[in-house]
């Protein structure tokens, strides 16, 4: 473990933006890849529905805490495939709950032997403290902020990948500083965005402010992966482009990153043997899940072809039906033909999203909003 | 767990309420299900609402046979057809059983074309549960009536099978150790209803393994003097759409009454919760669907107007008859009598 990021000490008090006062950002490192991780139903399967466990949550232990099936080995396989790809991994956690739970979950992490580079916590206390009322439910602009700050003062990995969930604002805010670092989203749009959401000032100046002083824009982050923890329907979030991937398990989560080349056949089993592990999946789950993910776009068939039979070597999935398995085949091959013809398959693509209408529905909806309908 | 595969592309609501049907099913069990049918706009179904995937897969087919087609050309022109192809499934073991809220006719086809017969079963019928009043605590508050349609003339041989069948059936599905069988008639009398029914009769009541209690006239369908009712495809549809009407006859009475007179709209009000206890019993949806019985195979046929609810209980039936092992049931009480 590295360096810990101060609990939201870098949030500047309520005032109007200031362009020229944030420090220049670091230069491109071309050999780090972050990924940046939520932790409330991204990593952890924090239970806040009703008062009563919101009351519990302060007093558990590490031990207490429940991780989704299958995170850890993601997260620990993710960042020893990029060592050997020669990469410099970094693993962030940005959480919106108060720093006062941060030593149960800095123990959770060392209990389930995950290495991280930094947490950074809401402090909620001082929000409280300073009757910043709305302060303590706005989770929009305060993220976006951290995401970018610590973009700034941390290493600017040429890569970056994000991991959310379908409860709050995720969506939105991992595309846009997926779009502000990529330099389709200005200062100025993003100003007019928070405004429309209500962002309080305050945290409108802090991003304005770190959009402007990125020094260059490229395409930084590969995939948005949004964990589908009140099983949202995934059509909802079409408006983001294929960039966001919506996932119901971190199978399908570990597939799409196994097809991008971040995660190799042993992290893949480890993510899977998890599930079957600890959730009781078998391999009538594990498969369907898979389908589930080529049929809405995410994943190749081709892909899911070497998933399937990386988990038929560990014995968690059994033969697929002959007929199944012919025509999956098929189309594996049919798919290589298209891609060595059209070379048009790459990792990337990068998404035309209409913010405005976004935002418009978002607003509409409130603060809470779960996440945005569809177009 | 069982894996139903779920025609997809059959019924009046179809593919939009079928597929929400399994969505919901996917949500509330741990049922296995294939949906057949156009993957395309299954995917574009299911991604409008919350499913999930870990139990849903999808087989693709391009044709379906449509409510009004003629269904022995359908299935002779369409061997892609989704009700084909779900019954195919099931014939090579891909699937446990199929659910289909599709063309009668094609279901009873497609299941006579792909599954065999139990041995000793002459023909295979199609069941229908409907509500009814219970005669003691306890008592299941849904009948069985059987053949509703998958044939039209029956010899004695054929309805004294069907109430060995339904008999198993319902000893399984409603938990009820012996249940009571009638057979649909003009009078009780035992020399009622002409040569094939009085056979019939006799047949049965010799029977030592069901409770045979007789003749059963219209007006006793829906008392609960009996819980498995036999009747030949014909007279059996009849009553069951019969039924089916009076809860709609109902409603729209109800309502009709309601708009005229404010009188009756405050008498409609005070019986409201009657009414709607009426309505319920006799909606369709609440039960999901009916099997065809007789075959190795289980084919759970779905009304043809069913709504997402209704796809999700017929597929429950689906599951609990696999899980119930009905087929081998009726196959060992058909030996019995043989």
């Amino acid at each position: 473990m590295s360096t810990e990021e101060q609990p939201s000490a870098a949030m500047p008090p309520a005032a109007a933006p200031d362009r020229a006062a944030m420090p220049p950002a670091a230069a491109p490192d071309r050999a780090a890849i972050t990924f940046r991780w939520d932790l409330d139903k991204t990593y952890l399967r924090t239970q806040f529905e009703s008062l009563r466990q919101m009351v519990k949550i302060p007093f558990e232990a590490g031990s207490d805490k429940v991780h989704l099936p299958g995170v850890p080995q993601l997260i620990r396989g993710l960042r020893r495939c990029a060592k050997e790809r020669a990469e410099r991994p970094y693993v962030f956690f940005l959480s919106a709950s108060p720093p006062q739970i941060g030593s149960a979950i800095r123990q959770k992490l060392e209990i389930d032997g995950v290495e991280y580079d930094g947490i950074v916590f809401k402090d909620q206390l001082r929000h409280l403290v300073r009757g910043r009322w709305r302060s303590l439910r706005e989770h929009l602009g305060y993220k976006l902020g951290e995401l970018l700050d610590s973009r700034r003062a941390g290493p600017a990995a040429r890569r970056e990948v994000l991991f959310g969930d379908d409860w709050e604002s995720d969506p939105l805010i991992y595309s846009m500083y997926a779009d502000i670092l990529a330099g389709r989203l200005t200062a100025d749009a993003t100003d007019g965005l928070l405004r429309v959401l209500e962002v309080e000032r305050g945290a409108i100046a802090r991003v304005v402010r770190a959009v402007d002083a990125l020094a260059q824009h490229s395409e930084v982050v590969l995939r948005i992966y949004i964990n589908l923890e009140r099983r949202t329907p995934p059509g909802r979030f079409h408006v983001f482009g294929s960039r966001l991937v919506p996932a119901f398990n971190y199978l399908q989560t570990g597939a799409s990153l196994h097809q991008l080349g971040l995660l190799d056949d042993t992290a893949l089993r480890a993510v899977a043997s998890a599930l079957v592990a600890d959730s009781g999946y078998n391999g009538d789950r594990l498969r369907n899940s898979l389908d589930d993910l080529v049929r809405r776009g995410h994943l190749r068939p081709s892909s899911r072809t070497r998933v399937i039979r990386v988990l038929q070597r560990a014995g968690l999935s059994g033969p697929a039906p002959h007929e199944a398995m012919v025509r999956a085949r098929l189309a594996a091959a049919f798919e290589r033909l298209q891609a060595r013809w059209s070379r048009s398959v790459g990792p990337v693509d990068a998404p035309a999203i209409d913010y405005e209408k976004i935002v418009r529905e978002w607003a509409d909806r409130g603060a809470d909003g779960p996440s945005p309908s569809a177009s | 767990m069982p894996r139903i595969a779920v025609d997809a592309m059959g019924g009046d609501l179809a593919p939009d309420e079928i597929v929400r049907g399994v969505a919901q099913a996917s949500l509330e069990s741990d049922i296995q299900m294939v949906l057949v049918g156009a993957s395309d706009r299954i995917q574009a179904l299911l991604d409008a609402g919350p499913y999930n995937p870990e139990l849903i897969s999808v087989r693709h087919c391009s044709a379906a046979i449509g409510m009004a087609e003629d269904p022995h050309e359908g299935l002779r022109t369409k061997k892609d057809a989704s009700i084909s192809v779900a019954a195919r499934m099931v014939a090579a073991g891909e699937a446990d059983a199929m659910v289909t809220a599709g063309n009668t006719g094609a279901a009873v086809l497609a299941a006579a074309k792909n599954f065999k017969l139990i041995r000793g079963v002459k023909k295979a019928a199609l069941a229908s549960v409907f509500p009814r009043q219970t005669e003691y605590p306890g008592q299941d508050p849904l009948g069985l009536l059987l053949d509703v349609g998958a044939t039209i003339r029956c010899d004695a041989i054929e309805l004294t099978q069907f109430a060995v069948m339904g008999s198993a059936y319902a000893r399984r599905v409603s938990k009820v150790e012996r249940p009571r069988v009638g057979l649909l008639n003009m009078g009780s009398e035992e020399s009622k209803g002409g040569e094939i029914l009085v056979e019939a009769y006799k047949r049965m009541k010799a029977l030592p393994s069901i409770d045979f209690v007789g003749n059963v006239e219209g007006n006793d369908v829906t008392t609960g003097k009996a819980d498995v009712i036999v009747a030949e495809g014909l007279l059996g549809n009849v009553v069951l759409k019969l039924i089916e009407g009076i809860g709609e006859v109902a409603t729209t009475v109800a309502t009709h009454a309601a708009q005229d007179s404010w009188r009756w709209r405050i008498g409609m009000a005070m019986l409201s919760t009657g009414i709607s206890r009426i309505r319920d019993l006799a909606d369709f949806r609440s039960y999901g669907g009916a099997p065809i019985l007789g075959f190795e195979s289980i084919c759970i046929k779905a009304h043809g107007r069913s709504t997402a609810p209704a796809v999700k209980n017929a597929i429950k039936v689906a599951a609990k008859a696999v899980r119930d092992r009905i087929s081998p049931e009726i196959a060992e009480a058909i030996a019995e009598i043989r």
